[in-house]
Protein backbone atom coordinates (compact mmCIF):
# COMPACT_ATOMS: atom_id res chain seq x y z
CA UNK A 1 0.00 0.00 0.00
CA UNK A 2 2.91 2.36 0.69
CA UNK A 3 3.67 4.63 -2.25
CA UNK A 4 6.92 6.41 -3.06
CA UNK A 5 7.13 9.16 -5.65
CA UNK A 6 10.60 10.14 -6.79
CA UNK A 7 11.71 13.04 -8.98
CA UNK A 8 15.30 13.50 -10.12
CA UNK A 9 17.28 16.41 -11.41
CA UNK A 10 21.03 16.79 -11.74
CA UNK A 11 21.59 18.41 -8.34
CA UNK A 12 18.66 17.15 -6.28
CA UNK A 13 16.27 14.24 -5.76
CA UNK A 14 12.85 14.62 -4.16
CA UNK A 15 11.28 11.53 -2.63
CA UNK A 16 7.74 11.65 -1.25
CA UNK A 17 6.26 8.75 0.69
CA UNK A 18 2.65 8.19 1.59
CA UNK A 19 -0.47 6.12 1.32
CA UNK A 20 -3.64 6.19 -0.75
CA UNK A 21 -6.59 7.70 1.07
CA UNK A 22 -8.93 4.73 0.93
CA UNK A 23 -11.62 6.63 2.83
CA UNK A 24 -12.29 8.63 -0.35
CA UNK A 25 -11.90 5.62 -2.61
CA UNK A 26 -8.39 6.24 -3.97
CA UNK A 27 -6.77 3.38 -5.86
CA UNK A 28 -3.65 1.52 -4.85
CA UNK A 29 -1.43 3.61 -7.15
CA UNK A 30 -2.50 6.95 -5.71
CA UNK A 31 -0.91 8.96 -2.94
CA UNK A 32 -3.46 10.86 -0.87
CA UNK A 33 -1.71 11.02 2.49
CA UNK A 34 1.90 12.21 2.69
CA UNK A 35 3.71 10.50 5.55
CA UNK A 36 7.17 11.93 4.87
CA UNK A 37 9.50 13.37 2.27
CA UNK A 38 13.19 13.89 1.71
CA UNK A 39 15.22 16.15 -0.54
CA UNK A 40 18.74 15.00 -1.32
CA UNK A 41 21.23 17.57 -2.55
CA UNK A 42 24.55 16.77 -4.11
CA UNK A 43 27.20 17.59 -1.50
CA UNK A 44 24.71 18.99 1.02
CA UNK A 45 22.79 17.65 4.00
CA UNK A 46 19.58 15.80 3.23
CA UNK A 47 16.36 17.60 4.11
CA UNK A 48 13.36 15.74 5.41
CA UNK A 49 10.12 16.50 7.14
CA UNK A 50 6.38 16.23 7.25
CA UNK A 51 3.75 17.32 4.77
CA UNK A 52 3.55 20.80 6.33
CA UNK A 53 7.25 21.39 5.70
CA UNK A 54 6.98 20.28 2.08
CA UNK A 55 4.00 22.58 1.57
CA UNK A 56 5.90 25.45 3.21
CA UNK A 57 8.83 24.81 0.84
CA UNK A 58 6.54 24.89 -2.19
CA UNK A 59 4.70 27.98 -0.94
CA UNK A 60 7.90 30.04 -0.95
CA UNK A 61 10.02 28.53 -3.72
CA UNK A 62 7.37 28.58 -6.48
CA UNK A 63 6.29 32.23 -5.92
CA UNK A 64 9.98 33.20 -5.70
CA UNK A 65 10.55 31.59 -9.10
CA UNK A 66 7.48 33.38 -10.44
CA UNK A 67 8.87 36.78 -9.40
CA UNK A 68 12.36 35.89 -10.61
CA UNK A 69 11.09 35.10 -14.09
CA UNK A 70 9.91 38.73 -14.26
CA UNK A 71 13.31 39.91 -13.07
CA UNK A 72 12.12 40.83 -9.57
CA UNK A 73 14.13 38.98 -6.90
CA UNK A 74 11.92 39.27 -3.80
CA UNK A 75 12.24 37.57 -0.41
CA UNK A 76 9.53 35.07 0.51
CA UNK A 77 8.79 33.56 3.93
CA UNK A 78 8.82 35.69 7.07
CA UNK A 79 10.36 34.68 10.40
CA UNK A 80 7.72 32.33 11.87
CA UNK A 81 7.42 30.28 8.68
CA UNK A 82 9.68 27.22 8.49
CA UNK A 83 11.15 28.10 5.06
CA UNK A 84 12.48 31.36 3.68
CA UNK A 85 14.09 32.12 0.35
CA UNK A 86 15.57 35.28 -1.05
CA UNK A 87 18.34 36.64 -3.22
CA UNK A 88 21.89 36.18 -1.97
CA UNK A 89 23.73 39.20 -3.43
CA UNK A 90 26.44 38.09 -5.83
CA UNK A 91 26.01 34.40 -5.02
CA UNK A 92 22.62 33.28 -6.25
CA UNK A 93 19.89 32.47 -3.75
CA UNK A 94 19.69 31.71 -0.04
CA UNK A 95 17.30 29.06 1.25
CA UNK A 96 16.76 29.19 5.02
CA UNK A 97 15.13 26.29 6.84
CA UNK A 98 14.01 26.80 10.41
CA UNK A 99 13.67 23.80 12.65
CA UNK A 100 10.61 23.40 14.86
CA UNK A 101 12.96 22.42 17.72
CA UNK A 102 13.95 25.48 19.74
CA UNK A 103 17.62 24.59 20.24
CA UNK A 104 18.36 23.87 16.56
CA UNK A 105 19.76 26.78 14.54
CA UNK A 106 18.30 27.41 11.07
CA UNK A 107 19.97 25.68 8.15
CA UNK A 108 21.21 27.93 5.35
CA UNK A 109 21.67 26.66 1.83
CA UNK A 110 23.25 28.74 -0.91
CA UNK A 111 21.84 27.84 -4.31
CA UNK A 112 23.06 28.97 -7.70
CA UNK A 113 20.61 29.63 -10.55
CA UNK A 114 20.92 26.07 -11.88
CA UNK A 115 20.24 24.48 -8.48
CA UNK A 116 17.22 26.73 -7.98
CA UNK A 117 15.88 25.73 -11.41
CA UNK A 118 16.39 22.04 -10.47
CA UNK A 119 14.47 22.56 -7.23
CA UNK A 120 11.63 24.33 -9.05
CA UNK A 121 11.44 21.50 -11.58
CA UNK A 122 11.18 18.72 -8.99
CA UNK A 123 8.49 20.68 -7.13
CA UNK A 124 6.62 21.21 -10.41
CA UNK A 125 6.88 17.52 -11.23
CA UNK A 126 5.38 16.65 -7.84
CA UNK A 127 2.65 19.29 -8.15
CA UNK A 128 1.55 18.01 -11.56
CA UNK A 129 1.94 14.29 -10.90
CA UNK A 130 -1.49 12.66 -11.42
CA UNK A 131 -0.59 10.04 -8.79
CA UNK A 132 -0.55 12.74 -6.11
CA UNK A 133 -4.26 13.02 -5.36
CA UNK A 134 -4.01 15.67 -2.73
CA UNK A 135 -5.14 19.29 -2.85
CA UNK A 136 -2.08 21.50 -2.34
CA UNK A 137 -2.81 25.06 -1.25
CA UNK A 138 -0.46 26.94 -3.54
CA UNK A 139 -0.86 30.49 -4.83
CA UNK A 140 -1.51 30.62 -8.56
CA UNK A 141 0.97 32.72 -10.56
CA UNK A 142 -0.42 36.16 -11.39
CA UNK A 143 0.89 39.04 -13.50
CA UNK A 144 2.82 41.61 -11.48
CA UNK A 145 1.53 45.15 -11.01
CA UNK A 146 3.48 48.10 -12.36
CA UNK A 147 4.48 49.10 -8.83
CA UNK A 148 6.05 45.68 -8.17
CA UNK A 149 8.02 45.93 -11.41
CA UNK A 150 9.23 49.41 -10.55
CA UNK A 151 10.69 48.03 -7.33
CA UNK A 152 13.32 46.14 -9.33
CA UNK A 153 14.90 49.49 -10.21
CA UNK A 154 17.37 50.66 -7.54
CA UNK A 155 16.01 53.24 -5.09
CA UNK A 156 18.58 55.85 -6.17
CA UNK A 157 17.51 55.45 -9.79
CA UNK A 158 13.81 55.74 -8.88
CA UNK A 159 14.39 58.85 -6.77
CA UNK A 160 16.70 60.56 -9.26
CA UNK A 161 13.95 62.22 -11.33
CA UNK A 162 11.80 63.60 -8.47
CA UNK A 163 14.87 64.73 -6.51
CA UNK A 164 16.29 66.38 -9.62
CA UNK A 165 13.00 68.23 -10.11
CA UNK A 166 12.90 69.47 -6.52
CA UNK A 167 16.54 70.55 -6.77
CA UNK A 168 15.92 72.44 -10.01
CA UNK A 169 12.89 74.16 -8.49
CA UNK A 170 14.88 75.16 -5.39
CA UNK A 171 17.73 76.44 -7.55
CA UNK A 172 15.38 78.51 -9.69
CA UNK A 173 13.73 79.95 -6.60
CA UNK A 174 17.15 80.79 -5.10
CA UNK A 175 18.27 82.50 -8.30
CA UNK A 176 15.04 84.45 -8.31
CA UNK A 177 15.75 85.70 -4.81
CA UNK A 178 19.21 86.88 -5.88
CA UNK A 179 17.81 89.20 -8.52
CA UNK A 180 17.72 92.83 -7.30
CA UNK A 181 14.33 94.18 -6.49
CA UNK A 182 13.14 96.86 -8.91
CA UNK A 183 13.32 100.41 -7.56
CA UNK A 184 9.98 101.81 -6.51
CA UNK A 185 8.47 104.04 -9.16
CA UNK A 186 8.40 107.72 -8.07
CA UNK A 187 4.88 109.13 -7.74
CA UNK A 188 3.98 111.49 -10.59
CA UNK A 189 4.64 115.17 -9.64
CA UNK A 190 2.01 117.85 -10.29
CA UNK A 191 2.97 119.59 -13.52
CA UNK A 192 0.53 122.30 -14.54
CA UNK A 193 1.95 122.46 -18.05
CA UNK A 194 1.08 118.88 -18.54
CA UNK A 195 -2.51 119.49 -17.70
CA UNK A 196 -4.50 120.00 -20.77
CA UNK A 197 -6.78 122.90 -20.76
CA UNK A 198 -10.29 122.07 -21.70
CA UNK A 199 -11.35 123.69 -24.95
CA UNK A 200 -13.21 126.91 -24.33
CA UNK B 1 4.81 17.00 -22.05
CA UNK B 2 1.64 16.79 -19.90
CA UNK B 3 -0.45 19.93 -19.74
CA UNK B 4 -0.82 21.77 -16.45
CA UNK B 5 -4.45 21.07 -15.37
CA UNK B 6 -4.39 24.03 -13.00
CA UNK B 7 -3.60 26.53 -15.77
CA UNK B 8 -6.54 28.87 -16.36
CA UNK B 9 -8.16 29.35 -19.75
CA UNK B 10 -6.64 31.96 -22.05
CA UNK B 11 -8.29 35.31 -21.56
CA UNK B 12 -5.97 38.28 -21.83
CA UNK B 13 -4.01 39.68 -24.75
CA UNK B 14 -0.29 40.15 -24.24
CA UNK B 15 0.83 43.75 -23.78
CA UNK B 16 3.54 45.22 -26.01
CA UNK B 17 6.31 44.30 -23.56
CA UNK B 18 4.99 40.74 -23.35
CA UNK B 19 5.07 40.35 -27.15
CA UNK B 20 8.66 41.59 -27.17
CA UNK B 21 9.75 39.17 -24.45
CA UNK B 22 7.95 36.19 -25.98
CA UNK B 23 9.72 36.68 -29.31
CA UNK B 24 13.06 37.28 -27.58
CA UNK B 25 12.65 34.04 -25.62
CA UNK B 26 11.94 32.19 -28.87
CA UNK B 27 14.98 33.89 -30.37
CA UNK B 28 17.05 32.66 -27.42
CA UNK B 29 15.89 29.12 -28.18
CA UNK B 30 17.15 29.59 -31.74
CA UNK B 31 20.46 30.85 -30.35
CA UNK B 32 20.78 27.72 -28.19
CA UNK B 33 19.69 25.30 -30.89
CA UNK B 34 20.94 25.80 -34.45
CA UNK B 35 17.81 24.02 -35.72
CA UNK B 36 15.57 26.00 -33.37
CA UNK B 37 13.36 27.33 -36.15
CA UNK B 38 12.68 23.81 -37.45
CA UNK B 39 12.18 22.55 -33.90
CA UNK B 40 9.44 25.13 -33.37
CA UNK B 41 7.53 23.94 -36.43
CA UNK B 42 8.00 20.31 -35.43
CA UNK B 43 6.94 20.98 -31.84
CA UNK B 44 3.88 22.90 -33.03
CA UNK B 45 2.81 19.87 -35.08
CA UNK B 46 3.56 17.47 -32.23
CA UNK B 47 1.47 19.51 -29.80
CA UNK B 48 -1.49 19.69 -32.16
CA UNK B 49 -1.33 23.38 -33.07
CA UNK B 50 -1.51 22.74 -36.82
CA UNK B 51 -4.85 24.56 -37.07
CA UNK B 52 -3.39 27.67 -35.47
CA UNK B 53 -0.06 27.54 -37.29
CA UNK B 54 -0.59 25.46 -40.45
CA UNK B 55 2.90 26.17 -41.77
CA UNK B 56 6.17 27.87 -40.89
CA UNK B 57 5.13 31.12 -42.58
CA UNK B 58 2.09 31.47 -40.32
CA UNK B 59 4.25 30.76 -37.28
CA UNK B 60 6.73 33.36 -38.49
CA UNK B 61 3.97 35.93 -39.03
CA UNK B 62 2.79 35.52 -35.42
CA UNK B 63 6.32 36.13 -34.19
CA UNK B 64 6.48 39.33 -36.26
CA UNK B 65 3.98 40.98 -33.88
CA UNK B 66 7.07 41.86 -31.82
CA UNK B 67 7.36 45.66 -32.16
CA UNK B 68 11.16 45.39 -32.10
CA UNK B 69 11.27 43.51 -35.42
CA UNK B 70 12.50 45.10 -38.65
CA UNK B 71 9.23 44.10 -40.32
CA UNK B 72 6.56 44.21 -37.69
CA UNK B 73 2.86 43.42 -37.90
CA UNK B 74 0.43 45.68 -36.12
CA UNK B 75 -2.29 43.08 -35.51
CA UNK B 76 -1.85 41.61 -32.03
CA UNK B 77 -2.00 37.96 -31.07
CA UNK B 78 -5.18 36.24 -29.92
CA UNK B 79 -4.90 34.75 -26.43
CA UNK B 80 -5.25 31.25 -27.93
CA UNK B 81 -2.31 31.88 -30.27
CA UNK B 82 -0.29 33.36 -27.42
CA UNK B 83 -0.91 30.34 -25.23
CA UNK B 84 0.07 28.00 -28.05
CA UNK B 85 3.34 29.88 -28.59
CA UNK B 86 4.08 29.83 -24.83
CA UNK B 87 3.39 26.08 -24.70
CA UNK B 88 5.75 25.52 -27.64
CA UNK B 89 8.36 27.67 -25.89
CA UNK B 90 8.03 25.76 -22.60
CA UNK B 91 8.40 22.43 -24.39
CA UNK B 92 11.46 23.61 -26.31
CA UNK B 93 12.96 24.97 -23.07
CA UNK B 94 12.31 21.59 -21.46
CA UNK B 95 14.25 19.85 -24.26
CA UNK B 96 17.06 22.39 -24.00
CA UNK B 97 17.14 22.34 -20.18
CA UNK B 98 20.58 20.65 -19.98
CA UNK B 99 22.04 23.51 -22.07
CA UNK B 100 20.24 26.15 -20.00
CA UNK B 101 21.48 24.52 -16.81
CA UNK B 102 25.00 24.43 -18.18
CA UNK B 103 24.86 28.20 -18.64
CA UNK B 104 23.39 28.93 -15.21
CA UNK B 105 25.54 26.67 -13.08
CA UNK B 106 28.41 28.01 -11.00
CA UNK B 107 29.87 24.58 -10.34
CA UNK B 108 32.12 24.58 -13.40
CA UNK B 109 35.35 26.49 -14.11
CA UNK B 110 34.84 30.16 -14.95
CA UNK B 111 36.70 29.73 -18.25
CA UNK B 112 34.29 27.03 -19.45
CA UNK B 113 31.28 29.12 -18.41
CA UNK B 114 32.69 32.16 -20.15
CA UNK B 115 33.12 30.19 -23.39
CA UNK B 116 29.53 28.93 -23.21
CA UNK B 117 28.17 32.42 -22.63
CA UNK B 118 30.29 33.88 -25.42
CA UNK B 119 28.95 31.28 -27.83
CA UNK B 120 25.33 31.82 -26.80
CA UNK B 121 25.58 35.58 -26.75
CA UNK B 122 27.38 35.65 -30.09
CA UNK B 123 24.56 33.70 -31.75
CA UNK B 124 21.88 35.77 -30.03
CA UNK B 125 23.49 39.05 -31.16
CA UNK B 126 23.76 37.73 -34.69
CA UNK B 127 20.02 36.91 -34.73
CA UNK B 128 19.13 40.26 -33.17
CA UNK B 129 21.17 42.19 -35.77
CA UNK B 130 19.58 40.15 -38.54
CA UNK B 131 15.93 40.48 -37.48
CA UNK B 132 15.48 43.45 -35.15
CA UNK B 133 15.22 47.14 -35.89
CA UNK B 134 18.48 48.72 -34.63
CA UNK B 135 16.83 52.14 -34.28
CA UNK B 136 14.65 50.88 -31.43
CA UNK B 137 15.90 51.69 -27.92
CA UNK B 138 15.13 48.14 -26.76
CA UNK B 139 17.31 46.66 -29.51
CA UNK B 140 20.14 49.07 -28.74
CA UNK B 141 20.00 47.90 -25.11
CA UNK B 142 20.21 44.27 -26.25
CA UNK B 143 23.24 45.11 -28.39
CA UNK B 144 24.95 46.96 -25.55
CA UNK B 145 27.77 44.81 -24.08
CA UNK B 146 26.77 45.27 -20.41
CA UNK B 147 23.00 45.74 -20.52
CA UNK B 148 22.73 43.09 -23.26
CA UNK B 149 24.69 40.55 -21.20
CA UNK B 150 22.36 41.13 -18.23
CA UNK B 151 19.31 40.70 -20.46
CA UNK B 152 20.73 37.54 -22.02
CA UNK B 153 21.15 36.04 -18.54
CA UNK B 154 17.59 37.01 -17.64
CA UNK B 155 16.30 35.35 -20.80
CA UNK B 156 18.18 32.12 -20.03
CA UNK B 157 16.96 32.18 -16.43
CA UNK B 158 13.38 32.77 -17.57
CA UNK B 159 13.65 29.81 -19.97
CA UNK B 160 15.03 27.55 -17.21
CA UNK B 161 12.32 28.52 -14.71
CA UNK B 162 9.64 28.33 -17.37
CA UNK B 163 10.66 24.97 -18.80
CA UNK B 164 8.27 22.07 -18.78
CA UNK B 165 4.57 21.83 -18.04
CA UNK B 166 4.91 23.54 -14.68
CA UNK B 167 6.58 26.54 -16.22
CA UNK B 168 3.74 27.44 -18.56
CA UNK B 169 1.57 29.26 -16.07
CA UNK B 170 4.56 31.07 -14.54
CA UNK B 171 5.84 32.20 -17.90
CA UNK B 172 2.42 33.32 -19.11
CA UNK B 173 1.85 35.33 -15.93
CA UNK B 174 5.23 37.04 -16.40
CA UNK B 175 4.43 37.92 -20.03
CA UNK B 176 1.17 39.49 -18.84
CA UNK B 177 2.96 41.76 -16.35
CA UNK B 178 1.78 45.36 -16.29
CA UNK B 179 3.83 47.94 -18.20
CA UNK B 180 6.14 49.69 -15.71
Amino acid sequence: MKQTLQYDQLSCRLRVEGLPDVSVGQGAGALGIITGWSLQWAGRPELEGRKEHLLALMQVVLPYARYLISGVPRRFGADPTPVEIGPNPGRGHLLLLRSSQADTPPLQLELDDAELADLVRVLDQLRLDPRLQLQLELPSPLPLRARELLERRPLAQRLAAPLGGVLALGLAAGMGLLLPEPKPVAPPTANPSAVQQPPS
Amino acid sequence: MPLDPTAPEPSARLPRRGLERLDLLLLSVEALDLNGGESMVWMSEQMGFTKLFPNRVELWKRRCTNPLRRTTRRDGLDPVETDALIRILCSLADRLYPLLRGLLTSAEPAEVLSQRWDLFRGRLLELIRERMNPRRGGVQLLLDPDAGARQARQLVQALALGSGAGGFERLRASLLDAQP
